[in-house]
Formats: C-alpha cells, sequence, structure tokens
C-alpha cells in the first residue's frame, strides 16, 4: 500500500541509550557453541558490544528521561504537544497505554491524543506513517514519536541467536508541518499468515506466565529457552526479508521518481551485519550509503535501531545540511514498510545516555 | 554441480566433500553454517529453502540434485 504525504517533516530526533555496556565476550560462556564458533559468529553477524537496560527499567523511563531532556534544553515546549505516539513492544502494563503514563508525568494539556502502537521493527516507519496522518488535521501540529523497546529481558542468556543482538533503546523524534512544500513517500505490507516467526509465546491472554512458562528447555541448535522468551525463526525472518525488501525498494524509488544512485543513505532496521550486507549487494547498493554499525555498537532495539541509526550515523549532517533519505523497517508481524524523503535542518539529531 | 559442491566445501571448511554423507556428519555444519547455505541458495541460485527443509536431505549428494533440478 503507497502513501503519500505533502509538507511534512522531521524537525528532531534524540536517542536515549542505557548506559551499561555489555560485550559478546563476556556472554559467550552462557552458548551452548565453543570459541572458535563464538568467534565465526561474532565476525560474520557483527557482534561486538551492546546496551542493555538496568534491571526494573522500563521503556517509558527513556522516554520521560529524554523528554526531560529537551523540556530543560529548550528544544521542544510541553504546550506544543498535540500528539504523542509511543511504538513499542513492551508496555508498562496491559492498561492503562503506556502514553497515557507519559502525558500523565509531565501533566501535558489535556486537548491532545496519545496512541499506543504496538510495533516491532517496522515501528520508526509506522510510527512516522501515524504522525503524518495526524498532522492533516488542522488541530495538529506537533507530533512526538516515542519507538521505545526494552526487551533484554525477554531474551534467554542461553540463546545465541537473540541474546548476542538484543539492545535496548528509545529514541523521541518531533514530526511537523513544514513551511516549505514537499512530498513524502512511503509505503507498507503486512503478512499475518507469518506473524509467529518473531514472538514471544508467554505473557499475555493466550498463554499466561506460570512456573511452567519459565523452565528453560533446548532447542534443536542447542539454545535454551523458556515460553516466556522471545523466540526469532532465523531462516524465515532471513528468507522473507531477502524475498520483501529489495523489491519494496524498487517501487517505492519507481513511486518517488528517483534513481537508486540519487539517495544518498540508506538508513535500514538493523538486525545483523549480515543481513543488512546481503540485502545491499541484492539492491546494488554501496555498503557506505547503507550503515551496517548498530548491531555492533549498540544492539538491534526493535523500532528504536532507524533512529539511532540516523542519530549515530548522520549526527550533524541533517543539522547542517539536507540529505535525500531512504528509511525502511522489516520485521515482526510480519511487517514491512519505507519512506522516502529529504532529512534536513534538523534542530538535534543526537545520542544521550541514561 | 561442481561450482554448488565447491560451495558447500567451503561453507563446511573441508578441501573436499563426501556428497554420499550427510550434512550433520561434517565438524563445521551448524546454525551459521546453515544460514550461509540458505544465504548462498538465495543470491546464487534464486531459491529458497527453510532450515528444516536443508536439514531433511538425507545426503549432500540429494540436497545438490534437488537445488539444481528445482
Amino acid at each position: 500500500m503507497d502513501f503519500r504525504f505533502q509538507n511534512k517533516r522531521i524537525s528532531g530526533i534524540l536517542t536515549i541509550l542505557p548506559q551499561q555496556v555489555i560485550t559478546f565476550e563476556e556472554e559467550m560462556a552462557n552458548y551452548n557453541f565453543s570459541p572458535i564458533k563464538c568467534q565465526k559468529l561474532k565476525m560474520a553477524m557483527g557482534y561486538k558490544e551492546h546496551r542493555i537496560a538496568q534491571k526494573g527499567q522500563t521503556s517509558s523511563d527513556f522516554c520521560i528521561h529524554g523528554l526531560q531532556y529537551l523540556f530543560d534544553k529548550g528544544l521542544l515546549k510541553p504546550e506544543e504537544i498535540d500528539a504523542l505516539l509511543f511504538v513499542s513492544q513492551s508496555p508498562d502494563y496491559f492498561l492503562p497505554p503506556t502514553s497515557n503514563i507519559i502525558q500523565g508525568h509531565f501533566e501535558l494539556k489535556h486537548d491532545m491524543i496519545c496512541l499506543d502502537i504496538n510495533q516491532g521493527c517496522a515501528g520508526f516507519e509506522v510510527g512516522l506513517i501515524q504522525a503524518f496522518m495526524l498532522l492533516d488535521q488542522p488541530a495538529i501540529n506537533k507530533v512526538v514519536l516515542l519507538n521505545a523497546d526494552v526487551l533484554s529481558p525477554k531474551v534467554s542468556d542461553q540463546d545465541r541467536n537473540s541474546k548476542p543482538l538484543i539492545g535496548d533503546a528509545a529514541a523521541i523524534t518531533i514530526v511537523e508541518k513544514s513551511e516549505t512544500p514537499n512530498t513524502i513517500f512511503a509505503n507498507i505490507q503486512m503478512d499475518g499468515t507469518g506473524a509467529m516467526a518473531l514472538n514471544i509465546p508467554a505473557g499475555g491472554f493466550r498463554m499466561p506466565c506460570t512456573a511452567e512458562t519459565a523452565e528453560l528447555k533446548e532447542d534443536a541448535a542447542g539454545n535454551f529457552r523458556a515460553l516466556d522468551n522471545l523466540v526469532m525463526k532465523g531462516d524465515e525472518v532471513f528468507n522473507f526479508v531477502q524475498r520483501e525488501v529489495p523489491p519494496m525498494i524498487e517501487h517505492l524509488m519507481e513511486e518517488a521518481q528517483i534513481s537508486k544512485d540519487d539517495v544518498d543513505y540508506y538508513m535500514f532496521h538493523q538486525p545483523n551485519k549480515f543481513m543488512l550486507h546481503k540485502l545491499a549487494d541484492k539492491l546494488e547498493i554501496p555498503y557506505e550509503k547503507m550503515p551496517a554499525n548498530i548491531v555492533e555498537n549498540f544492539g538491534n532495539a526493535s523500532g528504536v535501531t532507524v533512529p539511532t541509526n540516523i542519530s549515530y550515523n548522520l549526527g550533524d549532517q541533517i543539522v547542517n545540511g539536507v540529505k535525500k533519505v531512504c528509511v525502511a523497517g522489516f520485521g515482526v508481524g510480519l511487517t514491512w514498510s519505507s519512506i522516502y524523503m529529504e532529512l534536513g535542518n534538523l534542530k538535534f539529531n543526537k545520542i544521550i545516555d541514561f | 554441480m561442481e561450482e554448488l559442491v565447491a560451495k558447500l566445501a567451503e561453507i563446511l571448511e573441508v578441501e573436499s566433500l563426501d556428497l554420499s554423507k550427510s550434512f550433520k556428519e561434517y565438524e563445521a555444519w551448524d546454525s551459521l553454517a546453515i544460514l550461509y547455505v540458505i544465504s548462498m541458495l538465495d543470491s546464487d541460485y534464486h531459491k529458497t529453502m527453510s532450515a528444516a527443509e536443508l536439514q531433511q536431505f538425507e545426503t549432500i549428494g540429494d540436497f545438490c540434485k534437488a537445488v539444481l533440478n528445482k
């Protein structure tokens, strides 16, 4: 499904990362894999270190810390916020919505909309599409998009599929009406038949957490996981991404009538270096235009990887200048989505620690 | 056939491959090798195979025949 949006822009991105750094080496002993094989895995996937939240810290804590920072620095005024979107798979509670909790924490105005959206790897794109749609309303001038996930507590320490790559993080993206006319091109596709390719079996209403769901069991590849833990069917995800993402990007380029070479950066979701390089090869995009260094430095924090990627790799380039950027997310759902837009003259684009 | 066998030998880190053996009989056969094979099939042969399908072949020879005839 294609979307077009007129006269909207991103005016700031702040990424908030946990202070705690965990290295791949520290965790190797937990895996049922020889040290030599662990080193091969590290090289192939681009594992080095990742940021993990302290016990007890939730997604909303990172959002609140980031918003407070923006208010304190005068980069955002509380009364300007007309919509607060919280895109996450790790809400504080089943109810109430976490976006309402954050609104309440800052005692924001009542005349606004708070929305929680359950989305994963494509969470930045889904959040942006929602923000752009809200901005079509005359009453809405500024949307604060929060992408946040603290999923590390749900990943088994003895799961070398998911543990070395998981990261916790939050990002705040300010989306507003643009004074200079522009067009943003977006698309999204969904396939619920693959919904369980990435899932956490227990903990919802379908299978509540019990003593049994907490029991660790070994899978065919020697990983230990409980039903309470996140499980990823790596081969299914890999095949899905290689099949669906390249045609989606080709289609987006056609819609936007721009050639792949004219795009300055492809800021994609960060599953691991291996998968991103395969995507770049297929799309015939040079690796320099498609950064793949977020997992090795910070980990994969689901929908937060794209803003983290933008803050880390583009930094002041889009504060002091303008770049033609294609963003894309793909995974949980299954959902895949991409957006082409110009990113520039941002008020801020940086990373802070919490 | 030769090209595919050479690629598999490289993934399995051996000089030459015994086509009558199964993947499992090779020391280097692990989850990472499985991913390498899946990826190689996708990029070099435009074929999609799941990890489960890959592991069903009794011999590497059967696997090669299936890939090249599919």
